[in-house]
C-alpha cells in the first residue's frame, strides 16, 4: 500500500525535512506517527497524499509512484485517499452534507449512492442531527468530525490523518483515535499523526513511527 | 464526466456562492460589461443603418451619357444596348430634353422660373446609366470605346467620395468591434481571476481530494458567462430603446434618410450582442482561468 525507500524532502528554501525514510504500510494496518512540532509528520502525509514529491529516495503509494509530472496519476492517486486535514479544510457557506458530498461528486460514485454514503457517514460520526447546519456554526469538535466524514465517506482505501486531537482534551483525544480507527479494515489502512504519544500507549497491533527532526524510528504497539 | 448533468445543480450553487463572495466588485463588472456591451450594440446598430444608406445612396449612382443628337432613333436604341450590355450596368435609360427639363424645374423648385428666360428648351437628352458603383472604373471605360457618344458625365468626384465614405465606415464598425471584444475580454478574465484568489482555499482543498480540473473551473466559467450575458441583456435593453427614440427623433427632421424596420434592426441586434457576449464570456473565463493556473 505504501512502500517508501529512503526517501527524503528538501524544501525550496533549502530545509531537509525527511530523510532516509524507509517503510512499508500494509491494507489493514493502523500506523501512528508521532514527534514534536517541526518533526516531520506533516511532511510525510503531505508526500503520501501527492502534496509534495520526494526529493531523494522512491515512493510509491497505492502502487503509485509519487513523483513530479505525472498530475493526472496524482489526482488519482488523491481520489482513492481520505484526508483529514489538520485545520479541516471545511468549505464555507456549504452545510456538513453538502461538504460530505462535495468530497465524492468527482469520484465514480453513481449519483444516487452520493447522498446515502454521505448520510451514513454523518451518522457514524454521531452527526446525522446537524447534516444541514453550515459548517461555520459547527464547534470545533463538530467541525472535525464533518472532516472525519468527508473523508470516509469517500470509501478510501488509505485514511490520512493530520493531527486530529490537537487542541482536544484527552478524552475527546481518545474518542476520536478510537473513531478513526474503526474505520480501519482489511482492505482499508489508517495513519494518523499526533504530537502526543501518550494517547497510544494502550494500543494494540498498530505501528508506531517516532519522527523527530525529520527521520524516523518505528516499532510495533502492543 | 458521468456525474455531470447530476452536478449541473451544484456547479450553478458553486458560481452563485462566487459572485456572492465578491459581489459589488461582481455588480459594477456586470454594470461596466454591460456598459461596453451598450456602446457594441449601438455601433453595430449606426453600422447597419449607415450601411442601408450607403447602399440606398449607391442604388442611385449614375452616369450621364450624351450622345450626338444628330443620330437617328435607331442609332440611340442601339447605342442603349451596347451600354446595357457593360459589365456593370444595372439599368439604362433614355432621358428625353422635356423630362430633363422638368427634372430640373423640380430640383430648382422656386426659382424654377430662370428657366423661362429660355427661348428654347436648353436641355439635351441624354442616357441614364445607373451602374454598380464597384464596377465604375470598368463602365467609364467601356463607354469610351464606343462610337456616337459625345460625352459622359460621371460624376466621379461623389462617386468616389461615396465609395471612401463606405469603406471607412466598414473599417471603423470592424475597428470599434475589435476594441470592445478585447476589453471585454480583459474585464472577465480579470474577474474570473479573481475569483480565483478569492477562493483559493477550497481550490487548493478540492484539488487535494483528487477533484479534476474540470471540476474546478467549471463554476467559474459559469461566472464569467453569467456576468457577460447579463452584461449583454443589459446592453440589448438599453441599446432598444435608445434606438426606439433615435428612430422617433429621426422620423420627423431627417425623413430621406432610408432607415431599416426598427424591429429588425433590434432583433439583429439583440442577436449579435447575446452571441458575442456569450463568446466573449467563455473566451475571456478561459483566459482568467489559465493565467490564474500559470500563476
Amino acid at each position: 500500500m505504501i512502500e517508501a525507500k529512503d526517501v527524503g524532502l528538501r524544501y525550496p528554501d533549502g530545509t531537509l525535512a525527511l530523510k532516509n525514510i524507509d517503510l512499508r504500510v500494509e491494507p489493514g494496518e493502523i500506523v501512528y506517527i508521532t514527534g514534536s512540532n517541526g518533526s516531520g509528520k506533516t511532511s510525510l502525509l503531505k508526500l503520501f497524499m501527492g502534496a509534495e514529491y520526494p526529493t531523494m529516495g522512491s515512493l510509491k503509494v497505492l502502487g503509485q509512484p509519487v513523483v513530479k509530472g505525472q498530475a493526472a496519476a496524482i489526482r488519482q492517486l488523491r481520489m482513492a485517499i481520505g484526508p483529514v486535514f489538520q485545520e479541516f479544510r471545511l468549505i464555507k457557506g456549504r452545510t456538513a452534507m453538502e461538504n460530505v458530498m462535495l468530497g465524492m461528486r468527482f469520484l465514480d460514485i453513481p449519483p444516487g449512492q452520493l447522498k446515502k454514503n454521505a448520510g451514513d457517514a454523518l451518522v457514524k460520526v454521531g452527526l446525522e442531527h446537524k447534516a444541514h447546519s453550515l459548517v461555520e456554526n459547527l464547534s470545533w469538535g463538530e467541525s472535525q468530525r464533518v472532516a472525519i466524514a468527508r473523508a470516509v465517506a469517500r470509501k478510501p482505501a488509505l485514511i490520512l490523518a493530520d493531527e486530529p486531537t490537537g487542541n482536544l482534551d484527552k478524552d475527546n483525544a481518545l474518542k476520536i483515535l478510537e473513531l478513526l480507527t474503526s474505520f480501519k479494515d482489511k482492505k482499508t489502512a489508517v495513519i494518523i499523526t499526533t504530537h502526543a504519544p501518550h494517547l497510544i500507549e494502550g494500543e494494540k497491533d498498530a505501528k508506531h513511527i517516532r519522527m523527530e527532526k525529520g527521520s524516523m524510528n518505528w516499532e510495533r504497539l502492543g | 464526466m458521468k456525474n455531470f448533468f447530476y452536478n449541473a445543480a451544484y456547479f450553478l450553487k458553486e458560481a452563485k456562492t462566487v459572485i456572492r463572495l465578491n459581489l459589488l466588485s461582481n455588480i459594477f463588472s456586470l454594470f461596466s460589461t454591460g456598459l461596453i456591451f451598450f456602446i457594441l450594440a449601438m455601433v453595430i446598430s449606426c453600422w447597419w443603418i449607415s450601411a442601408q444608406v450607403v447602399k440606398a445612396i449607391q442604388e442611385e449612382a449614375e452616369i450621364n451619357v450624351f450622345f450626338d443628337e444628330s443620330i437617328g432613333d435607331g442609332d440611340v436604341m442601339q447605342l442603349l444596348g451596347k451600354i446595357k450590355g457593360i459589365e456593370g450596368v444595372r439599368e439604362v435609360r433614355v432621358v428625353a430634353e422635356d423630362e430633363a427639363y422638368d427634372r430640373m424645374a423640380a430640383i430648382l423648385g422656386k426659382e424654377a422660373r430662370v428657366l423661362e428666360f429660355f427661348d428654347d428648351n436648353p436641355f439635351s437628352p441624354f442616357i441614364e446609366v445607373k451602374i454598380y458603383l464597384e464596377k465604375m472604373d470598368t463602365v467609364l471605360e467601356e463607354l469610351g470605346t464606343l462610337t456616337g457618344i459625345q460625352h459622359v458625365r460621371d460624376n466621379r468626384a461623389v462617386l468616389d467620395r461615396l465609395r471612401n465614405i463606405a469603406g471607412v465606415l466598414n473599417s471603423l464598425g470592424y475597428l470599434v468591434v475589435a476594441a470592445v471584444g478585447i476589453s471585454t475580454l480583459v474585464i472577465i478574465s480579470h474577474i474570473i481571476r479573481l475569483g480565483i484568489f478569492n477562493n483559493q482555499e477550497p481550490i487548493d482543498t478540492l484539488r487535494l481530494l483528487g477533484a479534476p480540473e474540470f471540476f474546478i473551473a467549471f463554476p467559474f466559467l459559469l461566472v464569467g458567462l453569467l456576468l457577460t450575458l447579463g452584461g449583454g441583456m443589459l446592453a440589448a435593453a438599453l441599446a432598444a430603446f435608445a434606438l426606439k427614440h433615435v428612430y422617433i427623433q429621426m422620423a420627423g427632421p431627417l425623413p430621406f434618410i432610408p432607415l431599416p424596420p426598427r424591429e429588425a434592426l433590434v432583433s439583429g441586434m439583440i442577436i449579435v450582442v447575446m452571441s458575442l457576449s456569450a463568446i466573449l464570456g467563455i473566451v475571456g473565463s478561459l483566459f482568467g482561468l489559465s493565467s490564474a493556473k500559470s500563476n
